[in-house]
C-alpha cells in the first residue's frame, strides 16, 4: 500500500547570529544551514496493517508523515502511496487518504460541526448512500450526534478528536495517517479513540500509520513499529520482537520471613551463573529481595527454588521490562542493539 | 464544471455564514470605513468649493458625490485573501487545505466570493441605493440605467477576479517571509492610489495616467465606477473590458506559475 525508498528530506534556512550585531550582521549575510530532518528512510507497509511510527521528538516523524501526504516534497527519494507518488499527484492521493493532525484540526472553526462535514461530503465527492451509511457507522464509534450541531471552537479536545477523526475517515480513506491522535486526551477518552481505529481497522482494512508518544496507543494498536531517531530508521519490525530482543530483563520481586539469613544466600552460585547475569538486591525497609535476571539464560521457578532452599517466601512479584523502557534506552543510545 | 462548482460552493456560503456568525466586529468595520468615505466626501466637497472650475479632472461636483460613495460600494471586491494566505501559513493550516483534494486558490476565490456578497449586500446594496436617491431628488441628476447598471456589474465581477488573482501572487510572498503584515500595509497604501480609491485616475497628469491605467489596479476600482458614471462609451467601454479580460488571464496564468513553484519549496510551521 506504501512504498517509501530512500527518501530524505533537508531544511535549508538561513543563519541566525546572536544578540543585536547579530541580527544586524543576519541582515547582510547569506549564509544557510542545512538540516536533515529525515535521511534515507526506506520502508513497505502492506494493505490493512497498522503501524506505529515512533521517535523522540524532533525526529523526523511529522516530516515522513508531510512527504507521505503529499504537502512536502521530499528532497531525495520517490514515495508511493496506493500506486500514487503524492508529491506529484497531491490532490489524486488526497483522495485516498486520510489525516488527523492532532495539534491542527482540519474543521472549520467557527461552523457547526454539521457544516464540515457537509463540505467534506462535497469535497470528497461521497454519494449520498455512502455519507448516510458511513455518518451511522461514524455516530456508533465516536459519538459525534451529541455535539453535532455545536460550532467546532466550542469542542471541548476531546470532541474535536473524535470530530477530527470521523472527518478524516468520511471518505473511507485506504490509508489513515494519525499524527498523535491521543495527545492531551483523558484515558477515557483515548481508550474511544484506540478502539474505533482497531474497528475501522477490522471493518474496511484501513492501513493505519500512527505516530505517537503514547507507548499504550502503540501496544493496544500497533503489530509493527518503525523506529526512527535524528531522521534515520532504526528499527522496524514486530513490537514481540523488539520486546524479546531488547527486553530480555525480567525482574524477581520477592518478600521474605527470615531476614537475617539473607547472608546465607549465594544464587549466582548455587545457579551456576555469574553474577552480572542475576542481580540481587536486599531492601531492608521492605523485607524485599530483589534479583535482576535474563530471561533467556534462567528461569523464574530455577530462582524461585534456589532462594527457597534458604529462605522462606511470602510473596512474589515478576515485572517485564515494559515497553517504555525499552523505548527510552533506544532513545537515548540511538541504535537497537542486535 | 458542475461538480467543481459542488465542491467550492461551501467555500463560499461557508465564508457567509462566518461573517454572519462575526457580525459585531463587522459592523464596526463597516462604520470605520463609511466614516472613510465621508471624510474624502467633506475634503472633495472644500476642493470644489474654493475651485473656481465646475469640472475638475474631468468630473463634477455632483458626479464626485457618486464617485466617491461608488467606490465604497465597488471596494466590496477587494477582499483580504493575501491575509488569509498569511494567516494559513503562519499558523500551519495550509497543510490541512493541502490534505484535501481540492486546489487551494481555487478555493480561496471562492472564499472571496461569499466575503465580497456579504459585503456587497450589507451596507454595498444600501449605501448604492442611498446614492441614487440623493442623485436623484437632491442633486437632480437622471438615475442610472439598466444597461449601465448591468455593464458596471460585469465590469464589478471581473474586477473581483483582479483583485483576487493579484492578491493570490502578492500572499505568495508569505511563503517566503511567513510574515507579511508590513508588506499588507504597503499594499494598501499603494492600492489605495493605484485603483483609484483615493484620488480618481482622471486627476493624475497625463503620463502617469497613462501608466496608471496601463497597471492592472486601476481596472480593480476605476474602471467599474467609471462604467457606473458613464464615462466610457463605445470603443473605449469595450476597451476598459477587454483590458480587464486580459489582466485576468494573465494573472491567472502568473498564480499558477509562483503555487507550482511554492509547492516545490513548501515548509508548513509547527508540529
Amino acid at each position: 500500500m506504501i512504498e517509501v525508498n530512500h527518501i530524505s528530506k533537508d531544511f535549508v534556512s538561513p543563519k541566525k547570529y546572536p544578540g543585536l550585531s547579530g541580527a544586524i550582521k543576519g541582515l547582510f549575510s547569506n549564509e544557510k544551514i542545512v538540516k536533515t530532518a529525515v535521511d534515507d528512510i526506506s520502508f513497505t507497509i502492506g494493505k490493512g496493517e497498522i503501524v506505529g511510527y515512533i521517535g523522540s521528538n524532533g525526529a523526523g516523524k511529522s516530516t515522513t508523515i508531510k512527504i507521505m501526504t503529499g504537502i512536502l516534497n521530499p528532497t531525495k527519494g520517490t514515495c508511493r502511496v496506493a500506486g500514487i507518488d503524492p508529491s506529484r499527484k497531491r490532490r489524486e492521493n488526497a483522495q485516498n487518504i486520510g489525516v488527523v493532525f492532532g495539534q491542527r484540526t482540519q474543521l472549520w472553526w467557527d461552523l457547526p460541526l454539521s457544516e464540515s462535514f457537509t463540505i467534506l461530503k462535497e469535497i470528497y465527492n461521497v454519494s449520498d448512500e455512502t455519507y448516510k451509511e458511513q455518518m451511522e457507522f461514524l455516530n456508533r464509534v465516536l459519538e459525534l450526534q451529541e455535539f453535532f450541531d455545536r460550532p467546532v471552537r466550542t469542542l471541548s479536545l476531546g470532541q474535536r478528536m473524535r470530530a477530527d477523526l470521523g472527518a478524516a475517515l468520511l471518505h473511507n480513506p485506504k490509508v489513515l495517517y494519525l499524527d498523535e491522535p491521543t495527545i492531551g486526551l483523558d484515558l477515557v477518552v483515548k481508550d474511544n479513540i484506540r478502539e474505533a481505529i482497531k474497528e475501522i481497522n477490522e471493518k474496511y482494512q484501513t492501513t493505519v500509520i500512527l505516530t505517537t508518544h503514547d507507548i499504550g496507543d502503540i501496544e493496544e494498536l500497533c503489530s509493527r513499529i518503525i523506529i526512527i531517531d535524528e531522521g534515520k530508521k532504526i528499527y522496524d519490525g514486530s513490537l514481540v520482537d523488539l520486546k524479546d530482543t531488547y527486553g530480555t530483563k525480567r525482574k524477581v520481586t520477592m518478600e521474605i520471613r527470615q531476614p537475617h539469613k539473607i547472608k546465607e544466600l549465594h544464587l549466582a552460585e548455587s545457579l551456576g551463573i555469574s553474577d552480572a547475569e542475576c542481580i540481587t538486591e536486599y531492601d531492608k525497609e521492605n523485607n524485599t529481595l530483589c534479583v535482576t535476571f535474563d530471561k533467556h539464560k534462567i528461569q523464574v521457578p530455577q530462582i524461585l527454588s534456589a532462594v527457597m532452599e534458604v529462605l522462606e517466601i511470602k510473596d512474589v512479584q515478576i515485572q517485564e521490562t515494559e515497553l517504555a523502557q525499552i523505548v527510552k534506552e533506544i532513545y537515548n543510545h540511538g541504535t537497537v542493539e542486535e | 464544471m458542475v461538480k467543481s462548482l459542488k465542491i467550492y460552493l461551501p467555500f463560499a456560503s461557508n465564508e457567509l455564514k462566518r461573517m454572519m456568525a462575526y457580525k459585531g466586529a463587522f459592523y464596526l468595520f463597516i462604520l470605520i470605513s463609511l466614516f472613510k468615505s465621508f471624510i474624502s466626501y467633506y475634503l472633495w466637497m472644500a476642493v470644489y468649493g474654493s475651485s473656481d472650475k465646475g469640472v475638475l479632472g474631468g468630473l463634477s461636483q455632483s458626479e464626485m458625490v457618486v464617485y466617491v460613495f461608488m467606490v465604497y460600494v465597488t471596494s466590496a471586491v477587494m477582499v483580504p485573501l493575501s491575509d488569509w494566505v498569511s494567516d494559513d501559513v503562519i499558523k500551519g493550516t495550509v497543510a490541512m487545505n493541502l490534505i484535501k483534494p481540492i486546489d487551494y486558490r481555487l478555493s480561496l476565490i471562492f472564499r472571496a466570493m461569499g466575503n465580497m456578497i456579504y459585503s456587497f449586500l450589507t451596507p454595498g446594496i444600501l449605501i448604492w441605493v442611498g446614492v441614487e436617491i440623493y442623485k436623484v431628488t437632491v442633486l437632480g441628476l437622471a438615475p442610472v440605467t439598466v444597461g449601465r447598471i448591468i455593464l458596471y456589474l460585469i465590469s464589478c465581477m471581473m474586477s473581483f477576479l483582479i483583485y483576487v488573482l493579484f492578491d493570490f501572487c502578492f500572499g505568495m510572498i508569505a511563503f517566503f517571509t511567513t510574515y507579511i503584515f508590513g508588506l499588507l500595509m504597503v499594499q494598501g497604501a499603494l492600492l489605495s492610489f493605484l485603483t483609484g480609491q483615493l484620488i480618481p485616475i482622471s486627476f493624475f497628469p497625463g503620463a502617469v495616467q497613462n501608466i496608471f491605467e496601463f497597471l492592472p489596479f486601476s481596472s480593480i476600482i476605476y474602471t467599474p465606477v467609471m462604467i457606473y458614471l458613464g464615462k466610457y462609451s463605445g470603443r473605449m467601454l469595450g476597451f476598459a473590458l477587454l483590458r480587464q479580460a486580459v489582466w485576468v488571464v494573465i494573472l491567472y496564468v502568473l498564480g499558477s506559475l509562483i503555487w507550482k513553484k511554492v509547492t516545490k519549496r513548501l515548509v508548513v510551521l509547527g508540529g
